[in-house]
């Protein structure tokens, strides 16, 4: 299972992560969490962990949710979204917690 | 009373100061007179003769208003350091115009004029739409977001590959060049523009065992793949009958040469995956006959803007980079205006007027031609995430062959836009974060070494002509 970007890479340290939420927070994107135990390529809708964060700045309490989330839903994969409302749309996502690859 | 006779084209048709109407088709050609022609006549004859008028009065003239159909050359401007060229500027009135029709703006603007006897070469540079009239068209399929929120791909630039050799592979060995790739983490693969249907592999047994092998990536590795199947056929049913076997088999994509098949079908195609949720990329054979040479021809700026109008999800466009002309400014300048909403004029990019899309969806650029993973860093700098990359023999030639390349750039793609993300500078730091992340990753050494020394520099001929200041 590779499940799309950053998946090639090796697992982001707690550090690397801080640095993509952080540059996700820069471009005012909203942050939200989403979890599934299943993946499915065709499956659009993953569950949401909470509403999107909306008026998060700090790095940190992404990351904090991260780990609520992990907590919550042992074994799910868990991904994190940046959502531009101006383009009305997604433009940043990636798996961020995999139960097969720790982080 | 009719008064026959001949009169001079700048007596109607160069009206200097004119102001152009924000419903006027604006037309920026670069001209060349014939030695003994002088410019206001030569420019006055492109609008002359791309509107109302023919070499002589006629008495029909008269049955009608020629003010309310006639083109206006209403500026000349010399071309900065080149003697005897000339930048004339054109207004078209809105009512010259079908709604909805690429074919009725080429033959209108694009007619005779070319061929001109008065006139040594005519090139039109840039070409402003207006809105009332970019209004009319459909626009691409699905345009970039719809495309990302259907594939579930984001924040990164798309990977594909052509699929290598071109010619003669059987279409079962054709789906296995496809799945190596594909399961090496590639999001397409393509047809090259000149697989059709042969007979050594016809379309639809290429189409049957490429969507296998589609299937079989998207299981094994949890992400949606695509292949762009090539649709451009002989004649607009074939063409149709190919698009809808692929739609029966599941494909996502398929793919059409525009300016082969002519922008007649092309807008077929492009209301036909509207209509059908498909998406449509576009290759782009023939352009550099018409958009290379500076002195005739078709900016290709204009003939990406009229795909914009009439659809498409992807484009290629100049690299910058690797083995094809695609000079930077001007190749930046010709993605602006495939993706943003709004493209002001810029005239060290070529481009000669502002222009207004009005919503109207945007459309990739595709980059490919001699690109490997060395470029990587370079080419999401220069297209950013919304765009597709193709690495054909940059995949297929790696050492471990085609599943290894295809990881190879996968991960030379994901260390970029994580070092981008980050706040590193991929111009400076490019190669060592390449080779950083060639440590966890044996395809991606092994491309670096492949790779090493091959660059392409050549001086580009398409260049835009600007006083350095």
């Amino acid at each position: 299972m590779k499940l799309e970007t950053f998946a090639y890479l090796p697992a982001m340290s707690a550090e690397q992560l801080g640095e993509q939420i952080r540059s996700i927070l820069s471009r005012r994107l909203v942050v939200g969490i989403e979890f599934a135990v299943s993946p499915d390529p065709y499956d659009h809708y993953w569950t949401m962990w909470k509403l999107p964060l909306f008026g998060v700045e700090d790095p940190v309490a992404v990351l904090a949710e991260l780990d609520a989330c992990r907590v919550a839903n042992q074994g799910a994969y868990i991904k994190i979204n940046g959502y531009d409302p101006v383009r009305q749309g997604q433009v940043v996502s990636f798996v961020a917690s995999r139960p097969d690859r720790g982080a | 009373m009719f008064e026959a006779g001949v009169r001079e084209y700048r007596e109607i048709y160069w009206t200097p100061g004119y102001q152009p109407r924000e419903t006027e088709v604006l037309a920026a050609f670069r001209l060349i007179p014939q030695p003994e022609v002088a410019p206001e006549e030569a420019a006055a004859a492109v609008a002359a003769e791309s509107s109302t008028a023919t070499w002589t009065t006629v008495w029909t003239d008269r049955l009608t208003t020629l003010e309310r159909y006639q083109a206006r050359a209403y500026r000349i401007e010399p071309v900065p350091g080149r003697d005897g060229q000339y930048l004339v500027y054109i207004a078209y009135p809105l009512e010259l115009f079908e709604e909805g029709s690429v074919t009725s703006m080429m033959a209108s603007i694009t007619g005779n004029v070319f061929g001109f006897k008065a006139i040594r070469a005519l090139r039109l540079e840039d070409l402003r739409i207006p809105v009332a009239l970019v209004k009319t068209f459909q626009g691409p399929p699905a345009g970039i977001q719809v495309e990302r929120d259907r594939l579930n791909k984001y924040g990164r630039p798309l990977l594909g590959a052509t699929l290598k050799p071109k010619l003669g592979l059987s279409a079962r060995n054709y789906g296995r060049a496809c799945l190596e790739l594909l399961r090496g983490g590639l999001d397409f693969t393509k047809d090259d523009e000149n697989i059709t249907s042969q007979p050594f592999m016809r379309w639809g047994d290429r189409f049957q065992f490429v969507m296998e092998a589609v299937r079989k990536a998207e299981q094994e590795t949890g992400e949606r793949k695509g292949h762009y199947l090539n649709v451009t056929a002989p004649d607009c049913e074939q063409m149709l009958e190919r698009a809808e076997f692929a739609s029966e088999l599941g494909s996502p994509i398929i793919m059409h040469d525009y300016l082969v098949g002519g922008l007649a079908a092309h807008t077929t195609l492009s209301r036909w995956c509207r209509r059908n949720g498909m998406l449509l990329h576009v290759h782009r054979a023939l352009h550099a006959v018409v958009d290379r040479q500076k002195d005739h021809g078709i900016h290709f700026r204009v003939l990406a803007k009229w795909l914009r109008l009439a659809g498409g999800d992807h484009l290629h466009t100049g690299t910058v980079v690797g083995k094809l002309e695609g000079e930077r400014e001007t190749t930046l300048g010709v993605v602006d205006l495939l993706r943003e909403d709004f493209v002001p004029a810029n005239r060290a990019r070529g481009i000669y007027f502002d222009q207004e899309w009005a919503s109207l969806p945007g459309v990739m650029p595709a980059a490919s031609g001699g690109i490997h993973v060395w470029h990587m860093p370079a080419l999401v700098e220069i297209f950013g995430d919304d765009s597709v990359l193709q690495f054909g023999g940059g995949s297929a030639g790696h050492p471990q062959g085609s599943r290894a390349g295809a990881t190879a750039n996968r991960v030379a793609l994901e260390a970029c836009v994580q070092a981008r993300n980050e706040g590193r500078d991929l111009t400076a730091e490019g190669p060592a974060i390449l080779k950083r992340a060639a440590g966890s990753s044996p395809e991606l050494a092994a491309a670096l070494e492949t790779w090493r020394e091959i660059r392409f520099d050549f001086e580009a001929v398409d260049t835009p002509d600007v006083i350095p200041t």
